[in-house]
């Protein structure tokens, strides 16, 4: 297990990059690939690319981000990578379908954001799981569902 | 002792760990059998309890005579203690940072609140990992109810075990199902009224949590 707290960097950051280059060269590069809805953790355990039981921990006031660097040092580094949160967009045909859809989003505890006229609800798991919930909106031609974001 | 600063001497802040679950799962009766294991273990502790308007799970585990009962803080939600876990978090972290600040050796806070039966669910603002409590009494068809709570928690825990034969729940099915609804996250059982079940809680909480295997 190597055991990592807090970060030490960020893969774009220029001193951290001429370091990189040279890890590099000698594959000692890891990176730990966080699932988009884990990373607000502040603590998890998860292996490497190449295998490595990485345990975790951050500050209570430190933000992973992509690219994040978690460990570097004796031509090895660990970097975090994160896959896109997957997202679904859903626009409301008038108020009324507004007020029907974010009573729904509120009551089923969905993470969403908002852009404009367009709920942006945030994906823990398959879509179809979520369009299930709302089914009768969606059937009704309540809803636009935007794909094309 | 598990180490609890950093290379360079940074204190590292306690893990978190949330133990949810609907009404008389049984999730005091759980705090009360991890704090004697945990704290068996070396492990330095403290709980916060929530509930509605009063701070009685609280004065229970301070009754109990396991632990010191400064290290036991109440957070009374005044309203669905879910509020307080998810939505707005921020009492619980304010009694989360209050405990570090008086215990400054502290390696673990347990955070138990019900709340919002199947659907409570835990911010990740306030905990590292979280546990979810149902029991056989509540019949076996609750993880096939899919409910937030049961399918995201990082631990189910399905408690009362012994009870299964007297309310007609057969465990291995209840079981599987439990681990198909999970795409086979980690579901443990226990019997909180015997302590069985209580060192595989433990040694999840010791590998995943504490970094300790």
């Amino acid at each position: 297990m190597l055991r990592l707290h807090g970060i030490v960097g960020h893969r774009d950051d220029p001193e951290v990059q001429s370091r990189l280059h040279h890890v590099e060269h000698h594959g000692g590069i890891e990176f730990l690939f966080v699932p988009p809805h884990e990373a607000g953790r502040k603590r998890f355990r998860l292996a490497t690319d190449k295998g490595t039981d990485c345990a975790v921990s951050l500050e209570r006031d430190e933000v992973l981000t992509d690219g994040a660097l978690l460990f570097l040092a004796h031509g090895r580094a660990v970097i975090a990578r994160f896959g896109e949160q997957a997202v679904w967009r859903l626009r409301p045909r008038d108020a009324s379908a507004a007020l029907g859809l974010g009573w729904h989003a509120g009551n089923l505890h969905w993470r969403v954001r908002f852009e404009g006229d367009v709920l942006v609800v945030l994906l823990d798991g398959p879509t179809d799981e979520y369009r299930a919930r709302i089914a009768h909106l969606l059937a009704a031609n309540l809803l636009e569902e935007i794909t094309d974001v | 002792m598990i180490a609890t600063h950093d290379a360079k001497g940074t204190r590292m802040a306690a893990a978190r760990v949330g133990i949810g679950g609907p009404v008389g799962s049984g999730k005091t009766a759980l705090v009360e059998r991890l704090i004697p294991s945990l704290l068996a273990r070396g492990i330095d502790l403290a709980v916060i309890t929530n509930d509605l308007v009063t701070a009685e799970d609280a004065e229970r585990i301070r009754r109990s005579g396991l632990i010191d009962p400064a290290r036991v803080s109440a957070v009374e939600a005044g309203a669905c203690p879910h509020t307080v876990i998810r939505e707005d978090p921020s009492l619980n972290i304010e009694a989360a940072d209050d405990l570090e600040r008086r215990f400054p050796g502290v390696e673990l806070i347990l955070i138990e609140s019900g709340g919002d039966n199947l659907a409570s669910t835990f911010s990740r603002d306030l905990t590292d990992f979280w546990m979810f409590v149902i029991d056989v009494g509540g019949g076996d068809d609750i993880p096939r109810k899919r409910g937030p709570g049961v399918v995201r928690c990082d631990l189910l825990v399905i408690n009362k075990t012994d009870l299964a034969p007297h309310v007609g729940v057969e465990l291995a099915p209840m079981l599987a199902q439990a681990l198909d609804v999970r795409d086979g996250r980690p579901v443990l059982l226990t019997n909180c009224r015997k302590g069985e079940g209580i060192d595989a809680v433990v040694s999840a909480l010791e590998r995943d949590v504490l970094f300790r295997a």
